[in-house]
């Protein structure tokens, strides 16, 4: 149960065509993150899909039924609102039954499940407290767990951690990476962040104005980015791409039709023959040391260096590759090989 | 940009401003220098509280020493002292709820017409505001043309408010006319006792239901539109929307409309006065009205008893307002 399948989805708001063509296919129980630049429409995609807002055209089915005029609360989806979307005239408790009482639920089902879901994210004390007397993190479990008594076919979670302070952000991912494991239920998880894109994901979906760039496990989608805007958009610091006669010093000979040949800063090593660069910035991370430079034509190259590189703004330095791990592009931005 | 050959409108129109404020500069400097900090409070603060002395707090020492006063003397001097007899007449009665058995039997009947109005106006009014705010804030097409429609009669001065529903509802008035034309019975709407007074909370109503729904417009935008969004993925009944999310959020701002609404309808006066006089009899007689009868209207006027009975109507609108002011509290503390 909970596959969810999006055929030759549009959506416009007026002129604006915010959704173009969405083909997607999210296997049950899969965990599904959503990716891409601000604007390019994440939340408008989710939207659609919990029927909180209707498709110009195209279909969505789950489980093989469509559902592109049912109402939001008969899809059987939970949605987990980047602000928490909590009554706040309600107790936590109330917050959590809110849903199931509307339902018609029997009383002893409802107090299963909020305890249950309580349990589970450790809210139990909680219970009686008003959100506004709970601190960002406890809100996201209450959020969380009224999504969870519900117990829907498939979670919709847009940015669920963005509100959250850097350090709660690991723990409530890891959190989340465990309560999927242990639900196993489908999951659309909407992101702007890659760390939580690539550690939670099983698959990435990454959107670019309204269009799916590509759809990949994560690793692939490092790997082999299908093109120039997926190369670019995933990894930190992004990729460095270089025209065919700038690489040469690295890349003897490029595979016929490579337009731009695009390499990871991670990629990159100080060699005795290489890339001529002249170093512009030096930012010392600790465990590794990020080098801003450029080539004499002024193109721009970032290069991570293990470690603490001893390095200074205007020196020179070459850079080696290993011409195995570069990407390369056509003339339409598109993956050779 | 300093040597700019035509100065521009806004230049030429500002500048006696500025001359002005440069002309009071000089003084104000001097001032300060002469006061300091407090000085400087002083000076800002004193207009202000004088019109507020001469207005409010010395009419309120001279109404008290009214009170306390007999005779039909309108010089204090002139006046002698009488202690509580008025407010005795005025609380004098038999049965308190049979005006008729009472020494002053016009007081009980203005307050039991007031109390009977403010009941059925603050319902009414709550009720409707609430009705008009929501569908101000519905997805109507011209929404910034009917919040306007709906504000419009707030800045009518209440006369032409009186005005207009006594041509709509007089006797040979729009709506018998109207009704006359279409074949059906007239009604005399402002001599027949019930409807007079039916009358006098409908037009109180539609004179204020605009600031009122403007209050509680203010809260309905206030409310997150993501926990509609929450309460629709959670399946929630429109009514059950309204009666579990919407009100409650609500309560603040309708404990403001209420009470407001109260303080207000205690005091209703212009109005019903331009529109009914307080008739047929004495149907919609109301507090005020009675006060400025007795004090000012009546051929033995009698500006003691009139006090009395404003200071008694005083002392009901400070328990509301302390109310108010205790609701406010609470309110922002929670
Ligand atoms: N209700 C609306 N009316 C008009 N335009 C809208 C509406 N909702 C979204 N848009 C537009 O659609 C585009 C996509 O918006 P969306 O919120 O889906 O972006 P997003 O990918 O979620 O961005 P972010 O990462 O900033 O949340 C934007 O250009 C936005 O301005
Ligand atoms: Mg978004």
């Amino acid at each position: 149960m909970g596959r969810i399948r999006i055929e030759n989805l549009r959506k416009n708001f007026g002129a604006h065509e915010v959704l173009k063509n969405i083909n997607l296919d999210i296997g049950e129980g899969e965990l599904a993150v959503f990716v891409g630049p601000s604007g390019c429409g994440k939340s408008t995609l989710l939207r659609q899909i919990s029927g909180l807002d209707q498709p110009t055209s195209g279909h969505i089915f789950i489980d093989d039924k469509d559902v592109t005029g049912v109402s939001a609360a008969d899809r059987g989806l939970a949605m987990v609102f980047q602000s928490y979307a909590l009554y706040p005239h309600m107790t936590v408790l109330q917050n959590l039954t809110f849903g199931l009482q509307n339902m018609k639920m029997a009383k002893v089902e409802i107090d299963r499940r909020v305890a249950d879901a309580a349990r589970m994210l450790e809210i139990e004390p909680l219970l009686s407290r008003r959100p506004g007397q709970l601190s960002g993190g406890q809100r996201q479990r209450v959020a969380i767990g009224r999504a969870i008594v519900r117990d829907p076919t498939a979670f919709l979670l847009d940015e669920p951690l963005s509100n959250l302070d850097a350090e709660l952000r690991v723990s409530m991912r890891a959190e989340l990476a465990a309560l999927h494991a242990r639900l196993a239920a489908t999951m659309i998880y909407v992101t702007h962040d890659q760390v939580e894109a690539m550690t939670l994901a099983d698959r990435i979906v990454v959107l670019r104005a309204g269009k799916i760039e590509q759809v990949a496990a994560p690793i692939d989608l490092f790997d082999k980015p299908a093109n120039r805007f997926v190369a670019g958009f995933i990894g930190a610091p992004s990729m460095n791409f270089l025209t065919v006669e700038e690489a040469t010093p690295i890349l003897p000979t490029a595979p016929a039709g490579t337009a731009l040949v695009g390499v990871r800063p991670q990629h990159l090593d100080p060699a005795e023959t290489g890339l001529d660069v002249t170093v512009s910035l030096v930012e010392s991370l600790g465990t590794e040391t990020v080098i801003h430079a450029t080539l004499a034509t002024g193109t721009r190259i970032l290069a991570t260096l293990p470690g603490h590189v001893r390095a200074k703004v205007g020196e020179h330095l070459k850079l080696g590759g290993d011409p195995a791990r570069m990407h390369f592009f056509d003339g339409q931005d598109q993956r050779i090989g | 940009m300093t040597a700019s050959p035509k100065p521009s409108i806004g230049a030429v129109l500002t500048a006696p401003i500025v001359w002005l404020a440069r002309a009071a500069d000089m003084p104000l400097r001097a001032w300060q220098r002469l006061t300091g900090r407090g000085g400087m409070i002083a000076f800002f603060l004193i207009p202000n509280m004088a019109v507020f002395g001469i207005f409010v707090i010395v009419p309120l020492v001279i109404n008290f020493f009214y009170s306390v006063t007999g005779g039909t003397a309108l010089f204090l001097s002139d006046r002698p002292f009488v202690g509580a007899e008025h407010f005795d007449r005025l609380l004098t009665c038999t049965d308190h709820f049979n005006p008729t058995t009472c020494r002053e039997d016009m007081f009980w009947t203005a307050v039991w017409n007031t109390s009977k109005f403010v009941v059925l106006q603050v319902s009414a009014m709550t009720v409707v505001a609430m009705i008009t705010a929501l569908i101000l804030n519905s997805k109507i097409p011209g929404k910034a043309f009917w919040r306007a429609v709906f504000f419009f009669p707030v800045l009518l001065s209440p006369v032409v408010v009186g005005l207009i529903w006594k041509w709509i509802l007089q006797r040979q008035g729009l709506l018998n006319f109207a009704l006359y034309e279409l074949d059906m019975t007239q009604v005399n709407w402002l001599t027949e006792r019930s409807w007079a007074f039916a009358a006098t909370i409908g037009v109180s109503v539609w004179a204020h239901v605009g600031f009122y729904a403007l209050i509680l417009l203010a809260g309905l935008q206030a409310i997150p539109g993501d926990l509609y969004e929450a309460a629709e993925m959670d399946g929630t009944k429109p009514g059950r929307v309204f009666w579990r999310i919407t009100l409650p959020l609500l309560y603040p701002n309708l404990l403001v409309v209420i009470v407001l609404s109260l303080i207000r309808a205690v005091q209703v006066f212009d109005e019903v006065f331009v529109l009914t006089s307080g008739g047929p009899g004495t149907a919609t007689l109301y507090l005020t009205q009675y006060i400025y009868e007795v004090g000012f209207a009546s051929v033995l006027r009698n500006p003691g008893l009139a006090s009395a009975a404003a200071l008694m109507m005083g002392g009901v609108l400070v328990v509301l307002t302390l109310l108010q002011l205790g609701l406010t509290r609470w309110r922002d503390r929670k």
